[in-house]
């Protein structure tokens, strides 16, 4: 599978042509920080002033490969169409490597960065539980009446939530029933098939 | 296997592999590692310069320090939860395959500290919400817009309560008549009498 670069993002990469190579290395190792931690723009503004040249140049030079380096990581380009879509650009063979040589170190790591943007519903973070009996009300006395109370700490994004949920202890034995059917699930030949295509 | 300090329950495999690396330490280092993990149990922190000088001898590594650490505080909290005397811990733990200077030093620590222990968890077991304080006040009414001559006494009630969510702290007010009071008041006793018998 090839990669299509637009024509905009063609014009960005072609400020590499400008600069010798240990510079394409040092704007590819800034990239991957960006990747990692956010952009700095303090950076741009250094390296625009000893390169001479305009801060978008640099800018743009660095958030191309940053572009190039997500695309091919999200899609699992191989060695072979990430050469020849780079290819496409013009850059001398040394630049190609180079360019390769960055794609294929770190392409691990870039997938895991992009596999934590996707999307997030709120997940289990803790479970505090009491067991209660309730012995005697306002109206009544002389009671016996069991209660489970839950609270229940979930996190979504970094927010946390606490939902307070309380049960007698046939409907605890149905839920409990009930999540161990789901688990059961996993052990049936349907799901078995499955889950050993994936691997 | 079943054991009393997982509460009747078979050993966690990580716990069973932790405790071979507890047995690279030394007993004497064992024991003040004890000590540590349970000022953290106890809430009152934990020092983590001294636990890495404490496994620096054994050669530890940020996963070791941080397993040993965690095996001790599952050991040490699970036999608080389930009320175990520190023999019976000992001959468990020495079942698990804990060297025997390691188990006396880890019982020694749990023993003194087991009632402290134990008092922090009750503490710490789900409450939904709490009442903080109270405070009165008796007021006496002379006259009104509605009727010249009232003089009818009222007592202002405030509770201060901490809601389930550590944000949450509402004081809730209110007044009553001298025979809504009076009816509170002896409600109150009946459920004060029934608390007192069962403690």
């Amino acid at each position: 599978m090839l990669l299509v670069l637009t024509d905009e993002h063609k014009e960005h990469l072609a400020f590499l042509l400008e600069v010798d190579s240990a510079v394409v290395g040092e704007f590819g190792r800034i990239a991957l920080e960006f990747l990692k931690k956010g952009s700095n723009s303090k950076i741009y503004e250094g390296a625009a002033r000893k390169l001479n040249v305009a801060v978008e140049t640099v800018q743009h030079g660095v958030e191309g490969i940053m572009y190039l380096l997500t695309e091919s990581s999200k899609l699992m380009i191989s060695e072979v169409d990430f050469q020849d879509s780079v290819l496409v650009l013009g850059f001398p063979e040394e630049l190609n490597k180079l360019l390769l040589q960055l794609y294929l170190d770190n392409q691990k790591e870039i997938r895991n960065i992009l596999s934590e943007l996707g999307p997030n519903l709120p997940h289990y973070h803790n479970l505090e539980w009491r067991l209660d009996v309730q012995l005697a009300s306002r109206a009544l006395r002389q009671q016996i009446k069991p209660a489970v109370t839950f609270k229940l700490h979930l996190e979504q994004n970094g927010e946390e939530s606490a939902n307070v949920l309380q049960t007698d202890p046939a409907t605890l034995l149905h839920l409990i029933q009930q999540l161990e059917q789901a688990l059961g699930e996993m052990k049936t030949t349907h799901c078995r098939r499955v889950v050993r295509n994936i691997k | 296997m079943r054991f009393r300090f997982c509460g009747d329950l078979d050993c966690p495999d990580w716990v069973l592999a932790e405790i071979s690396t507890l047995a690279k330490l030394s007993s004497v280092k064992m024991k003040l590692l004890c000590v540590q993990v349970l000022k953290d149990l106890l809430g009152e922190g934990i020092d983590y310069d001294k636990v890495t000088k404490l496994t620096s001898d054994a050669k530890f590594e940020s996963g070791d320090i941080k397993a040993s650490v965690a095996v001790l505080s599952f050991i040490l909290s699970s036999a608080g939860k389930h009320n175990v005397d520190s023999e019976s811990l000992s001959s468990e733990l020495q079942q698990l395959g804990l060297p025997k200077e390691h188990t006396t030093g880890l019982c020694k620590s749990y023993e003194d500290k087991q009632t402290v222990l134990q008092e922090k968890l009750r503490e710490s077991s789900l409450r939904l919400s709490r009442l903080e304080s109270v405070s009165w006040r008796v007021d006496y009414t002379l006259s009104s817009s509605e009727l010249r001559e009232v003089n009818e006494p009222t007592v202002l009630l405030r509770f201060q309560v901490n809601g389930p969510d550590p944000a949450s702290k509402e004081p809730i007010v209110a007044s009553l008549t001298a025979d809504k009071f009076r009816v509170l008041l002896t409600e109150l006793k009946q459920a004060q009498v029934m608390m007192n018998a069962l403690n």
